[in-house]
């Protein structure tokens, strides 16, 4: 006769009840570290997905995505031109927030070096790459936008043509890909009001100064809006993306190191730039609060088993009286333990897979947290039955005898 | 008849030097197979602890146990694996019925069976339920069961292992004296049918009649009491803890 089943049986909506309470405690712990692990995770993905061997930002940052990184577009060339490297890709990087449809979305944009680059190493989940120059955009799934439909930034409509899944930024935003170029576009708009303020402001100056005055086609040139100084350089990228020869790739990282006006980070340490920088207080914040909500679960969990055991007391008194052999007292009490640990860890994995997904930031459930959690859940109940195996061993059978 | 249980100038004292109480002062006692023996005696005298000392659940601090003609206890060390014995040769019944909680009143019956290594407990817990005229709450819980109920569960469940001894303590203390005196009847049929040594310790002196053999406890000491029981011929009391 199973003592554990029977003793479940008898009192079975109070395990079930148990088994809810403490399922509910274990998947706040687990979408605490899903969060923690989502958060690091959030805060390279963008980097790893680009995969590119080296970064090549403004010279002294740390760019693009822990300061702001202004590069002249003639770095991709330079760089492209050095030995051992097999392509250079334009970058650029910003946020943006826009409504749409009645919804406020926060976007980083990301401009691609299109056409060389359309997209071909964003894990597409549905769509296709970027086929055209402009007017295109691949977005992440998060945004809520269905391929085909159009999104109006800088006075243009940009359709979606492919969608990504969990490409977001250490702060949870989502990403848009979309090409440089059209990248530009939107990060240099502005509305037709500032632009006539803008030729205003010109020609004003131009007014002050002796060439202007000595050169009136200059002014009829500044209000042209067709007309665009050749002197003037193309809008700053933000990172130049190499991919290098593998066996020449230190050879590259030194020659393009040796350049005044860049710096170059390696994808580790673009990524370290972002979880020490970016992301470091939320990182330990998190992280701290994971570990005490951890610790605190670990008690509570204990103590509802103890607790389970001391009640059992008086029954085992009388069990023990009547001659029970010891392991059928362990096995009793380590039974229902481990029981009521599957049972809470099956809980906490259904709340996980019904309520996590609709967490406003990435819960990432992990190889490891997906090991390590009932495999801890197990050791905590075991220990907690061992405390109250400690317990069962040292009962008086004559506590029986005391009514 | 066979000597069931033997005790051997029993001794135990709680407590030290001048807090100390003699809970038993150089008991001895013999309980026959075949006959129920009540222990009388005021509170405090010492009967559970001598039924604690005679159950092998508590020794005492000196004197013997001899169990079936065997040596089991010596000055409280035990000479034998006392849980078994308890779980194969004896039977408990408590002042309150102290039936498992979460088993219905077959399973306590059922679970007492396999402790004592017995084949076919399910069938043995229902003849065992049927004998004591509860057959028909086999399936009901503790707290479903009245204390009348409970109590013929825990006879039940205390001839599950066929015990040579039985140890009752106070069981008839929480039923009236209609319920008592039928629990008391149990007890005697048990002790003349099965073959069984039965003690018990009771304050209801309306029963007497049914104990073959009474005992008498004051202030740790044991002598034959005063009472008249209807002792069974051949069933006369052995004892030498007679106050001296």
């Amino acid at each position: 006769m199973n003592l554990a089943l029977r003793d479940i049986r008898r009192h079975l909506g109070r395990f079930v009840g148990t088994a809810i309470g403490l399922g509910l405690l274990l998947s706040v712990v687990i979408a605490m570290q899903g969060i923690y692990a989502g958060l690091v995770d959030d805060a390279t993905i963008l980097t790893r997905a680009m995969h590119a061997d080296l970064w090549v930002v403004q010279r002294d940052t740390r760019g693009p995505f822990a300061e702001g990184s202004r590069l002249d577009p003639s770095v991709e060339a330079r760089a492209a031109a050095v030995p051992g490297v097999r392509s250079a890709r334009p970058y650029t990087y910003q946020l943006i927030q826009r409504e749409h449809r009645g919804r406020v979305l926060r976007i980083a944009l990301v401009g691609l070096g299109w056409p060389d680059d359309p997209g071909r190493s964003l894990p597409l989940v549905r769509g296709r790459r970027l086929q055209e120059p402009h007017g295109e955009m691949i977005v992440d799934a998060s945004l809520g936008l269905g391929i085909g439909e159009s999104l109006s930034l800088a006075g243009e409509a940009y359709r979606v043509v492919g969608l990504t899944k969990n490409a977001l930024t250490s702060g949870g935003d989502s990403v848009a890909f979309m090409s440089v170029a059209d990248a530009a576009l939107v990060a240099f708009d502005q509305s037709p009001e500032a632009t006539l303020l803008e030729r205003v402001r010109v020609v004003d100056r131009l007014r002050r100064t002796d060439l202007g005055r000595g050169q009136p086609a200059l002014e009829d040139l500044a209000t042209d809006p067709r007309w665009r100084a050749p002197a003037l350089a193309s809008p700053p990228i933000a990172a130049v993306l190499i991919d290098a020869d593998p066996h020449r790739n230190a050879e590259v990282r030194e020659t393009l190191r040796s350049w005044g006006d860049v710096s170059v980070y390696t994808q580790d340490e673009e990524e370290a730039l972002l979880l020490g920088g970016v992301v470091q207080r939320a990182r330990m914040q998190i992280g701290l609060f994971t570990v005490i909500l951890t610790l605190t679960a670990a008690v509570i969990v204990m103590m509802v088993i103890y607790n389970l055991t001391l009640e059992k007391t008086h029954d085992l008194a009388v069990l023990k009286l009547m001659g029970a052999p010891t392991p059928r007292l362990v096995g009793f009490v380590l039974q229902q333990a481990w029981l009521l640990g599957i049972m809470a860890y099956a809980v906490a994995a259904l709340m996980g897979e019904l309520a996590f997904p609709l967490f406003p930031r990435r819960v990432l459930i992990t190889a490891a947290i997906s090991l390590v959690a009932p495999l801890a859940t197990l050791s905590i109940v075991s220990l907690a039955s061992l405390l109250g195996l400690g317990h069962v061993m040292r009962i008086d059978p004559a506590r029986a005898l005391e009514g | 008849m066979t000597e069931a249980v033997r005790a051997v100038a029993l001794r135990k004292t709680y407590g030290t030097d001048g807090a100390a109480v003699k809970a038993l002062d150089n008991v001895s006692l013999t309980l026959e197979r075949g006959t129920v023996a009540a222990l009388l005696g005021p509170s405090g005298s010492g009967k559970s602890t001598l039924v604690k000392a005679l159950g092998f659940v508590s020794p005492a601090d000196t004197g013997e146990v001899f169990f079936q003609g065997r040596r089991v206890v010596k000055d409280g060390v035990p000479l034998a694996d006392l849980s078994r014995l308890r779980r194969q040769h004896l039977g408990f019944v408590f002042q309150k019925a102290n039936l498992t909680s979460f088993l219905n009143a077959r399973e306590n019956v059922e679970i007492a069976c396999e402790f004592g290594g017995k084949d076919q407990g399910r069938r043995r817990a229902r003849e065992l339920l049927s004998y004591l005229g509860v057959e028909n709450r086999e399936k009901s819980y503790p707290e479903m069961l009245s204390g009348g109920e409970q109590q013929r569960v825990a006879i039940a469940r205390a001839l599950a292992n066929e015990p040579s001894l039985i140890l009752a303590d106070e069981p008839t203390a929480a039923l009236d004296s209609v319920r008592s005196r039928s629990v008391m009847e149990l007890f005697r049929k048990v002790a003349h049918e099965r073959g069984a040594a039965v003690l018990v310790v009771t304050h209801d002196q309306r029963a007497l009649d049914l104990f073959d053999v009474l005992y008498e406890m004051e202030d740790g000491r044991i002598r034959p009491s005063e009472h008249q029981g209807a002792a069974t011929p051949g069933a006369s009391p052995k004892h030498d803890g007679v106050p001296k």
